[in-house]
């Protein structure tokens, strides 16, 4: 079967820390044995290349965008591709006395980079403490990357407090500069031309900052120029940030003001979203999102420290390569289209997505008694503000990492197993479906199980369209509409005028209604 | 930080001191990075950062971005150049060697007592004279290959050696007089710019056609063709499923494969109206027939067209289409309901050539080409980038000069001019503002100065050489970099653009006055916070 693209974009540093986990589970858990048959299509997302000396090379199909002074040691334009570092001076088209060379003291990579430089095997079992070490997503990045993948903005600063790429308004006029249309939209093209198939693509973005603003536009564009291409938006927010850390009332009260930014901009960014994706999902390990991202949601037997993007990042990663699992599979017809408008019916937009973290069950268990014992409901919300509930939805579900041979005990052997009605269902997917239809009410469950997964821990994920989101969708309309944007200047310089922020509050009011109307499905 | 000082209101003007010293020096310290860089003698800076990232440029806006300079002072004078570069692609050195310059003349008058707010005024008044200079300095020119020979090649000296500024120059001005239409504004884009890491820098050329960044998708379409029907088109030939129609939960595998059926078949029908075309042209003849898709082809599409010995391309940049239509002829056809012969193009050469994962179609021999390539060959992506970059300044020069019909002096003449005619008419400015203006003129002698300086020349001898010799001389008066005697800058054909130099004139006096007024702009700052 002709392999179905997929072509992915990241906007954003949050959004990076992401895709470099994403990126890195993915390959971590690539066989190059033959016989080690998985079950995924691996080329969905990544591309085959050669360099110009002819070396095969096998890359993710992603463009990234993030500030100069955010890629620590890595090189813009990576060092498959380039061997050569620096020209002659021969090369140089100049008079060869009048080159004045200004040289950055060279920055020395981390143990753990320069262990991956002499072969990924020296890495396994050491502890790098990336806890400390991480400051930013090149230094957990393990994949390597196209020489066009890395796009840096020059005109804003990474960790910049002052003079940060703050507003929605920059991101879309950042867009708008003839060279970054220009250079994005071509690397874009470059990329769809290869595809013989191409079913859309991934939009990571930051969703509060400038980065919504670029991505916003971005997907404006592909609305444009691939019509008929789906666009699934993933807007993720942090759990923290770094003005949390203030002392005096000044620094709080500036804190204070970046939160209100931070609202305005998701606002901003999610009724454009509404828009112009096909369908977004916007994440965050914190239950609030929004003003304050609020307590911590809580994974059975996870530990992570919810100030460290590299933790939450991982989950967030986690996440989205069990929810996008169904339509990157080797066999099947399913495809990112037939997500969308599974999902996106009546102009629900806005799905939730919920992640159980690790699917785990004792030693000796089995699948049916897990389920027949489960309290709760199995999957914990990684939406803000939205507590999936149970009635009328439509909601993809996908597991992984279950063999089907702990489904159930052999007939002999079952025991009281024998008495429960999910006894009847053959295989993993036809119990979850099951359980599903006896959790909910006037729900359509879509259910994905990928049993032959060698090297990740078991996890459930889903994808809902569901009433609850309208409560998500209110939250950001009742914080955004406390805001009075004419009082900062920092958006009206940038020309975001009353009227139309005005319209952008009525707009998501429109987007919530469409999870009010009592339909059944 | 505003309640305390309104509490105190002495510490605010202490702070605004310290705000203007603070620009003062950092505007200083960006200057003395890149005097160096001025004129066709200054320097090329190579940069390269911590990871191992390289830049090689010789242009002030660039440095300024590319640069880790982080101060407020800093970004307002990026932003100036920034516009400079937007607006004419040209002169953003010298935005950056003025303002720093303004300043530094400034700090001596503050230092003696004079208020910021004269000079700044001051400042304006000399902007408007030398607005005034420069109108009856311009040198009115007709549009020919000589005179835009003169102004690309001034630019690209600036940024090229001499010799790939040769090159470069003819493929420049080549171009755009190619593109150029009688009483029409040029439009640049018409001019593509290719890269191919591959070869050495002169190998640079001008295609008289287009050179398009990928090739056909099909192991057996044609890889060279002579004498070329062109059809340019946006329509899909490619299956897609629609997000509409799909709806997994309620469809039967038999209704789904009915849906996909019939979809196809509608892209086939398309395929076969290019076939049929194609057949009714081209066989029995020599030409062949190559469509330009700005939307996607599948393999089965793909597969129709080769076994037709059609090549077909698909995913075209969307501005390629009118490049095409400009290049070959025929129109961009939105749909192919009944296309005929004469909506197509025809070029007398097409072909393709692979540099490792990179495949590029030409597509030459083209009639009256009104859209070109300009093919950039170097033998790294640093080379390669900065050639670019020239080669982007020439074009805006020359088209600068085209909208201008306009030229100016070069080589100081303009600045040493301005500065004669300054400092006469500073003695019929009444009051201190004169000093501004005073000011304004000696800053202007920064860029005969640095020029002077930059060749090895001692910059006040210089100044004081070319300021007898226009005493004597009714002409404008410039510096020979290579003996660093007057010179005569028309007859050497050094000239700068009229918009270049007028942008700089307006910025520069406005960006200093901002730095300068910096305690009142705090001040309304802060007003502005509590309204
Ligand atoms: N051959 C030349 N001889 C003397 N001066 C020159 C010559 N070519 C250019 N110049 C001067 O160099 C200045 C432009 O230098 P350049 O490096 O391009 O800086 P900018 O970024 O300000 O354009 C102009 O003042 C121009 O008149
Ligand atoms: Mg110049």
């Amino acid at each position: 079967m002709t392999t179905r693209e997929i072509c992915s974009l990241q906007f954003g540093h949050y959004s990076n820390f992401i895709g470099a986990h994403w990126w890195n589970l993915q390959e971590f858990s690539f066989s190059f044995t033959p016989d080690d048959y998985s079950e995924i299509n691996n080329r969905v997302l990544y591309r085959e290349g050669l360099t110009l000396k002819g070396q095969p090379t096998y890359t993710p199909r992603v463009l990234l965008v993030d500030l100069k002074g955010s890629l620590n040691t890595l090189a813009e334009h990576g060092e498959l591709y380039d061997t050569s570092s620096s020209p002659k001076e021969n090369e140089i088209p100049w008079h060869p006395n009048r080159i004045e060379v200004k040289e950055d003291v060279k920055k020395p990579k981390s143990e753990f980079l320069q262990d991956l430089d002499s072969g990924p095997s020296t890495t396994v079992n050491k502890n790098y403490n990336f806890e400390t070490n991480v400051k930013v997503w090149s230094d957990c990045l393990y994949t390597r990357f196209h020489p066009n993948t890395i796009n840096v903005i020059k005109e804003y600063e990474h960790n910049n407090q002052d003079a940060g790429f703050d507003l929605f308004m920059q991101g879309k006029q950042m867009w708008k500069t003839e060279k970054f249309e220009d250079d994005f939209s071509d690397k874009i093209r470059n990329f769809v031309e290869e595809c013989d198939s191409l079913q859309g693509f991934h939009v990571i973005l930051d969703g509060n900052n400038g980065f919504s603003g670029l991505g916003s536009n971005c997907i404006e564009h592909l609305k444009d120029d691939y019509d008929r291409k789906s666009v699934l938006a993933i807007p993720v927010l942090p759990s923290y940030y770094n003005d949390y850390s203030n002392e005096t009332d000044e620094e709080q009260r500036t804190s204070q003001i970046k939160d209100s930014i931070r609202v305005i901009n998701s606002a901003l960014s999610f009724t454009d979203l509404a828009e112009s994706s096909s369908l977004f999902v916007p994440l965050c390990t914190s239950k609030d999102g929004w003003r304050q991202p609020g307590l911590k949601r809580e994974f059975n037997h996870v530990q992570y420290n919810d100030k460290l993007m590299y933790h939450t990042s991982a989950i967030l990663a986690s996440a989205l390569d069990t929810i996008t699992l169904k339509y990157r599979l080797r066999e099947g017809h399913y495809s990112l289209s037939d997500l969308c408008a599974d999902l996106n019916l009546h102009n629900r937009k806005l799905a939730a997505a919920s992640l159980c973290l690790p699917f785990s069950f004792n030693e000796g268990a089995d699948l049916i008694e897990c389920l027949d014992n489960w309290d709760g409901p199995l999957t914990q919300s990684i939406t803000p503000r939205c507590t999936i509930g149970t009635d009328r939805m439509m909601q993809l579900i996908t597991l992984r990492g279950i063999p089907e041979d702990r489904l159930k005990k052999p007939y002999d052997k079952a025991g009281t197993q024998k008495d429960l009605p999910a006894y009847r269902c053959k295989n993993v997917n036809e119990m979850l479906n099951f359980y599903m239809s006896c959790t909910t009410f006037g729900t359509a469950t879509n259910v994905t199980n990928i049993s032959k997964d060698v090297q990740s821990i078991p996890i459930l994920a889903g994808l809902h369209s569901c009433n609850e989101i309208s409560a998500t969708i209110e939250s950001l309309h009742t914080e955004a509409k406390k805001i009075k944007v004419e009082r900062l200047p920092q958006f009206t310089s940038t020309g975001l005028e009353k009227d139309e922020y005005k319209e952008c509050l009525e707009k998501l009011l429109d987007l919530k209604e469409c999870y009010e109307e009592n339909y059944l499905l | 930080m505003a309640a305390i000082s309104l509490l105190n209101p002495k510490a605010e003007v202490a702070r605004a001191a310290a705000a203007l010293a603070v620009n003062i020096s950092a505007a200083k310290g960006i200057q003395d990075v890149m005097k160096t860089n001025l004129g066709p003698k200054g320097t090329v800076k190579m940069l390269v950062s911590g990871a191992g990232d390289i830049k090689i440029t010789k242009d002030g806006n660039v440095l300024l971005h590319e640069m880790q300079i982080q101060h407020p002072t800093a970004s307002l004078i990026a932003r100036a150049s920034t516009a400079q570069d937007d607006m004419t692609g040209d002169g953003t050195t010298s935005t950056v060697l003025i303002i720093g310059e303004l300043l530094k003349q400034a700090d001596i008058y503050i230092a003696d007592g004079l208020h910021p707010r004269l000079l700044a005024e001051g400042f304006d008044k000399a902007r408007a004279k030398t607005l005034e200079v420069l109108e009856k300095i311009k040198i009115p020119i007709e549009i020919n290959k000589e005179n835009l020979t003169d102004i690309a090649k001034t630019s690209l000296k600036t940024k090229v050696h001499p010799n790939l500024a040769d090159v470069l120059t003819d493929i420049c001005v080549d171009a755009v007089l190619a593109i150029k239409q009688e009483n029409k504004p040029v439009d640049l884009h018409m001019v593509e710019i290719m890269e191919m890491q591959h070869k050495t820098d002169t190998d640079t050329q001008l295609i008289k056609g287009l050179v398009l960044d990928h090739g056909a998708r099909h192991p057996d379409m044609p890889k060279r063709v002579t004498n070329a029907y062109i059809l340019t088109c946006n329509v899909s030939m490619e299956y897609e499923k629609s997000e509409v129609n799909s709806g997994f939960f309620y469809k039967t595998a038999e209704e789904r494969e009915k849906l996909v059926q019939a979809e196809r078949e509608f892209i086939d029908q398309r395929v076969k109206k290019v076939i049929e075309l194609k057949r009714k042209l081209c066989n029995g003849t020599n030409k062949n027939f190559v469509v330009l898709n700005q939307k996607g082809i599948d393999p089965m599409s793909l597969d129709m067209l080769a076994k037709e010995g059609i090549i077909a391309l698909r995913r075209a940049k969307r501005r390629n289409m009118e490049r095409l239509a400009l290049a070959c002829g025929g129109i961009a056809l939105n749909h192919l309901d009944d296309i005929q012969e004469s909506q197509l193009g025809f070029a007398g050469l097409v072909y393709e050539h692979v540099l490792g994962e990179n495949k590029y179609t030409f597509v030459e021999e083209c009639k009256v080409p009104l859209s070109v390539t300009i093919l950039i060959k170097g033998p790294n992506k640093h080379t390669i980038t900065q050639i670019k970059d020239a080669v982007r300044d020439g074009l805006r020069a020359i088209n600068n000069a085209i909208e201008d019909k306009a030229l100016v002096p070069g080589a100081g003449a303009f600045e040493l001019t301005a500065y004669n005619e300054l400092m006469s008419f500073k003695d019929t400015v009444k009051g201190k503002a004169r000093l501004g203006v005073a000011a304004y003129a000696e800053a202007l002698l920064v860029i005969p100065k640095v020029l002077a300086t930059n060749s090895g020349f001692d910059a006040q001898d210089t100044i004081v050489k070319l300021q007898e010799e226009s005493r004597l001389n009714p002409e404008p008066i410039g510096l020979d970099l290579t003996s660093g005697e007057a010179v005569n800058p028309k007859e050497a054909g050094i000239f700068d653009n009229y918009i270049v130099k007028k942008q700089i004139i307006n910025s520069c006096s406005v960006i200093a006055s901002n730095l300068l007024l910096v305690d009142e702009i705090m001040r309304a700052g802060m007003s502005s916070l509590k309204g």
